[in-house]
């Protein structure tokens, strides 16, 4: 698909749904074409307010969203919505349930939902949900919602993505709310105790507003702790209040701009840490694009590059590997020291092949990140695998 | 699934034990010889999931024991049958569930049955109004394809033209809000027939059996449904003394993939949930499980079937005690069954005559009180005519040539009849204790735990066949090229006349005094808010002053909610 | 990579038994797929804006009773919207001379009880290839028609 041609790029701007959609499914799927149509997309980036809303299974997640769709296509708002469903580690597939809880407003013409399956990743969110969100942006629609698998407390990706974090909480935590204090709960803008008709849910509330009083209280922002009952249809409006507030004190586009990074996304950081690479410049290895947590570079192997064998040298490989690793690990704006990596070969590489390195995340938490890196001679012919774990540190780049 | 293996292996009971124990297990080590290693270690086991021994024999069974497990028919625990005369009295009733196209095209469907020996009358609605609606509302394409179509006190005056109201026991498929009811209350009064005179079931009753397994039926939400069946359980006891107001319903459950076992618990906890949200309203047990009725589904499984009746009546008899009751009348387990449609194929469906014979048995031989016998061609399309009058057949040479009604429970006493019973009761009490455990079954069904139990089980099914561990003649075993001429025609009602009925309702819509008609579905609107208040007795009302079927419905879901099933993969 | 087929299905009509529906929908999960599973009931418009949302590649109706009478006025809304390349398949109770006018009426396949669940897993695959493909092939052409202009 030519996606980044200016008709396509003009039907997406316009809404047209069809259009989107297959848009949508191109970056989805990275196919060809994925990479120029983000790019065309990017000046139309950082309209939307993106609303990512996190829980356990059950908690309720999408019947909260179909109330505040009611709210919102009720006062004139285009929203759309992407929902991440968990797949089978077995088998790959995956049922995608979350739209149909969300009631009737999905269909409203205002209204997009698209279901993504999380593709065996870590996280709460698929791989390429971000990119799904720069086309909804794009698009117009505001909010874009964010709603994540929900498996617990390692969903801290939407943290990065949205501009606003609501975690959701089902009544009668008990020990569980020690597991949110380390995990979730940490990213939460608005804290939201759901089924809040439940006799638990006004302790509930309790117990985490205490919870947040113990916290060492950073300037800005102070999160709150809000009691909804979807049901009964009790709580939306002082939730929309509070997520307008909180819009208005922290900004939107906050996926684009990660500190440190000016240029949005961590692409033009990349681009500096590639230029100023030595090792890289005298190895041949072309910088494609980068940004944070994910990377490619590319490699024509000359007569530099061989071995005693004529074929292409093994450390050449890894190299050209690890520059994707430490790019991808590096863009967030903060030092990513690598401390451990692997490679297996899956075929020899002969002068005259061109090669392209691709890095992406696998998992990200506060401490570690592990990426991993394709190395293909065309599409689809594997030459190398290789997977990195970085140690993620305080110290941040210098501009 | 139970793991437990069986029990009952043969144990003499007579002097001579020494030598039946020594015939035993020379019995024994020849099966195990002649069978072979490898299906001696391959467990049979029934759709519950219970181990199924080659043979079984006589086992320490005393006088006691069969005072306590069987007892005589019309005795607690009556295992052996609800009655002293069982079917030897009153052979069960011949209930066929028909309803098609227009009130007139039932009408006349009604008068072949009855001519063809049915003894009593049911209705099935179109589907859109199982859903609620009314014809001027829904694609006309679907109108009475599968049912008819009854908006309306004068149409259902049209569907029983002819039928004496005071001698016929009418089957109503009505879920709540019970307007098919409502309108035929208001047509007894039209008839000058005191509505106490009424007799008939509300079959479709059971809200939680919708909400669990059949959808179309689920009409308001759980809360609500709960408290308009409740609405019509109090109304029906104070007015309508001959009238069964509540059928608790397995069928689905069954159909929807759960074993026969979970089938029997989940409607055992059901009437349990309904019980005691009648009691807690005030109302007398005695009186109020008296009429309590049930409805199966019976499947090609044979002995398993019959084991699951059996074990049903004796489990129910002790429960209706636990719930407060004491009148036997209340203790006694009435049911009617209906050969399960999920055992018929497509492919080869004459084979389905054979399959609703042996699932017929089934549920004889089980005790029924009430049979519908489902045609050979259900799997194909809406049954036909000639389908219809093959199914009536099978019962009237069921109980006429094969003079199946002579013994009552001729099996009560065959060594595998008697442990299968016992086995199919521990599972079922079981699945029950599951259910109690949730909450109840309400709870049980709020939270989807037995959609989930269902889930699994029909999934386990569905592998069964897939892997032909389950054979399925003409499936997944016997296949055979298709013979042409054996494909039937779908029976469709005449579009011209239906696009009639279609305008001709909208024109006796139109008629009505608006006044009239907005001032009862406002009563009704207040009555639903008004927890003091009987929603029945609203939807009485207004059925006499004009409303719609779909005006009724659509004015309880707004007040009481939706009914939105749970979906679960 | 091969990109795993994405299928909605669903129910439109009255008829809420979903037995056949919910098995379907699990089998093709275990095979692989991506499925969008409904509850019953939905409306013609609904569905069609879920599957052009959605961007599946086939569309899975269950019909247990009549409602495969109302496929003709779902497959006639998706060619209108712009999506009548989405293949339909029908699975349940269909008499055999309905069968031909869904076909004639544009609908891919229709699935009889007792199908093998690998039958419809395969035909899903085989649409689904069939569809991007030909898509890929207009966007191409598409692209060639701009260079020259």
């Amino acid at each position: 698909m030519k996606g980044g041609e200016p008709a396509a790029v003009a039907a997406i701007l316009a809404r047209e749904r069809i259009a989107l959609a297959r848009a949508i499914t191109t970056v989805e799927n990275e196919a060809a074409g994925a990479s120029e149509l983000l790019a065309a997309l990017r000046p139309h980036l950082g309209r939307a307010h993106v609303v990512g809303i996190t829980g356990a299974p059950g908690a309720g997640k999408s019947t909260l969203i179909g109330s505040l769709l009611g709210a919102w296509l009720a006062r004139g708002s285009k929203v759309a919505v992407v929902a991440v469903d968990p797949s089978s580690p077995l088998t790959g597939g995956a049922v995608l349930g979350d739209r149909i809880r969300m009631g009737e407003h999905a269909g409203h013409d205002d209204c997009f939902i698209r279901s993504l399956s999380a593709r065996g990743h870590l996280g709460g969110l698929s791989r390429t949900s971000a990119a799904v969100v720069d086309v909804l942006d794009a698009a117009g629609f505001d909010p874009v919602v964010v709603e994540t698998v929900g498996t617990g407390q390692s969903e801290v990706a939407v943290a990065r993505l949205a501009d606003t974090r609501i975690v959701l909480c089902p009544p009668g935590l008990g020990d569980e709310v020690q597991a949110l204090k380390a995990g979730v709960l940490e990213i939460a803008d608005l804290l939201v105790v759901s089924k809040g008709d439940l006799p638990d849910a006004e302790r509930t509330q309790a117990e985490l507003r205490d919870m947040l009083a113990l916290r060492a209280r950073a300037p800005g922002w102070q999160p709150r702790v809000l009691r909804l009952s979807a049901l009964a249809g009790e709580g939306v409006a002082p939730l929309v209040a509070a997520i307008d507030e909180h819009r208005a004190a922290a900004g939107v586009g906050r996926r684009l701009s990660p500190s440190g990074d000016p240029s949005g996304d961590g692409a033009s950081l990349c681009e500096r840490l590639a230029r100023r690479d030595r090792y890289v410049a005298a190895l041949g290895v072309e910088f494609v694009r980068a940004r944070a947590g994910s990377a490619e570079v590319a490699l024509a192997i000359g007569d530099e590059h061989l071995n005693f064998m004529g074929n292409c040298h093994g450390g050449v490989l890894f190299a050209l590997a690890d520059t994707a690793f430490g790019l991808a690990s590096n863009g967030y704006g903060s030092v990513a020291a690598g401390i451990d990596a692997h490679i297996t070969y899956h075929a020899a590489v002969r002068k005259g092949d061109r090669l392209l390195a691709r890095a992406h995340e696998v998992t990200r938490n506060r401490k570690l990140a592990v990426y991993r890196v394709d190395v293909e001679r065309a599409p689809g012919e594997s030459i190398a695998c290789f997977t990195g774990t970085v140690f993620l540190t305080d110290r941040r780049h210098r501009p | 699934m139970t793991n437990s293996t069986e029990a009952s292996t043969p144990v003499a009971t007579d002097d001579a034990a020494g030598r039946t124990d020594e015939a035993q297990a020379r019995w024994r080590a020849a099966y195990e010889r002649e069978i072979g290693a490898q299906r001696t270690a391959r467990a049979i086991r029934n759709r519950s999931g219970i181990v199924i021994e080659p043979l079984y024999g006589p086992s320490e069974r005393s006088g006691q024991w069969y005072a306590e497990r069987l007892g005589y028919p019309g005795q607690p625990p009556y295992t052996r049958g609800i009655y002293a005369t069982m079917h030897r009295g009153r052979t069960w009733t011949q209930r066929q569930l028909v309803g098609l196209g227009t009130p007139a095209d039932y009408n006349a469907r009604l008068r072949e049955l009855v001519a063809g020996g049915a003894s009593a009358v049911s209705l099935i609605p179109c589907n859109s109004v199982f859903r609620g609606y009314d014809m001027d509302e829904v694609p006309q394409e679907l109108l009475g394809t599968c049912g008819v179509v009854v908006n309306t006190p004068e149409h259902l005056a049209a569907c029983l033209d002819g039928v004496d109201l005071r001698r016929t026991s009418i089957g109503l498929n009505d879920p709540l809000p019970f307007t098919l009811l409502a309108f035929l209350i208001v047509l007894a009064e039209r008839r000058a027939v005191s509505i106490g005179e009424l007799g008939g079931t509300s079959n479709q009753s059971d809200y939680l059996s919708h909400c669990v397994a059949n959808h179309m039926f689920f009409r308001l939400s759980l809360a609500g449904s709960r408290r308009v069946l409740l609405d019509e359980i109090a109304w029906c006891i104070d007015h309508l003394p001959r009238w069964n107001y509540l059928s608790v319903v397995g069928q689905h459950m069954q159909q929807a993939g759960a074993t026969p076992a979970q089938a029997m618990a989940f409607t055992l906890a059901s009437a349990a949930q309904y019980a005691r949200d009648c009691t807690a309203r005030g109302m007398d047990p005695d009186q109020v499980l008296a009429r309590f009725t049930f409805f199966f589904d019976v499947s090609v499984s044979f002995f398993e079937e019959i084991a699951k009746f059996r074990a049903g009546r004796r489990i129910w008899a002790r429960l209706a005690r636990e719930l407060g009751a004491r009148d036997p009348r209340a203790l006694r387990f009435k049911f009617h069954a209906q050969t399960s449609g999920a055992d018929l194929t497509r492919q080869q469906p004459l084979n389905n005559i054979a399959r609703v014979t042996v699932q017929a048995m089934a549920g004889i031989f089980g005790g029924l009180q009430s049979l519908h016998t489902d045609a050979y061609d259900e799997a194909l399309s809406t049954p036909t005519a000639a389908g219809a009058r093959i199914a009536v057949a099978t019962q009237n040479i069921l109980r006429e040539e094969a003079r199946l009604t002579d013994v009552i429970d001729p099996l009560g006493g065959s060594w595998y009849v008697e442990t299968l019973t016992d086995r199919m009761e521990e599972e079922i009490a079981r699945a029950m204790a599951r259910i109690e455990e949730a909450g109840g079954m309400h709870r049980a069904v709020e939270d989807g735990l037995v959609q989930r139990m269902i889930g699994e089980s029909a999934r386990r099914f569905q592998e069964a066949i897939d892997s032909g561990e389950q054979v399925v003649v003409g499936i997944n075993a016997y296949q055979a090229e298709e013979e042409p001429g054996e494909r039937v025609a779908a029976a469709r009602p005449d579009p011209a006349i239906m696009r009639m009925h279609v305008e001709r309702f909208r024109r006796w819509k139109a008629q009505r005094s608006p006044g009239d008609v907005a001032r009862a579905l406002d009563a009704l609107a207040r009555s639903a808010r008004d927890a003091s208040a009987n929603t029945f007795e609203s939807v009485v009302a207004a059925a006499r002053a004009g409303c719609t079927h779909g005006e009724i419905c659509a004015c309880l879901r707004r007040e009481l909610g939706f009914g939105q099933p749970l979906t679960v993969v | 990579m091969s990109i795993r087929p994405k299928v909605l299905i669903t129910k439109i009509g009255f008829d809420g038994h979903d037995r056949g529906a919910r098995v379907v929908a699990a089998g093709l999960r275990d095979a692989g797929m991506e499925v969008i599973y409904t509850p019953p009931w939905q409306q013609i418009g609904e569905v069609v804006k879920l599957a052009i949302e959605e961007d599946v590649d086939v569309i899975g109706l269950s019909s247990l009773a009549t409602d495969h009478l109302l496929v003709p006025r779902l497959v006639d809304a998706l060619r209108a919207a712009g999506a009548g390349d989405v293949p339909v398949i029908v699975g349940g109770v269909v008499p055999d001379e309905e069968v031909r006018a869904l076909l004639e009426a544009g609908v891919a396949r229709v699935f009889h009880p007792g199908t093998a669940l690998a039958e419809i897993v395969a035909f899903i695959d085989s649409e689904t290839g069939r569809v991007r493909a030909a898509r890929f092939a207009a966007t191409m052409r598409e692209g060639d028609d701009d260079e020259q202009h």
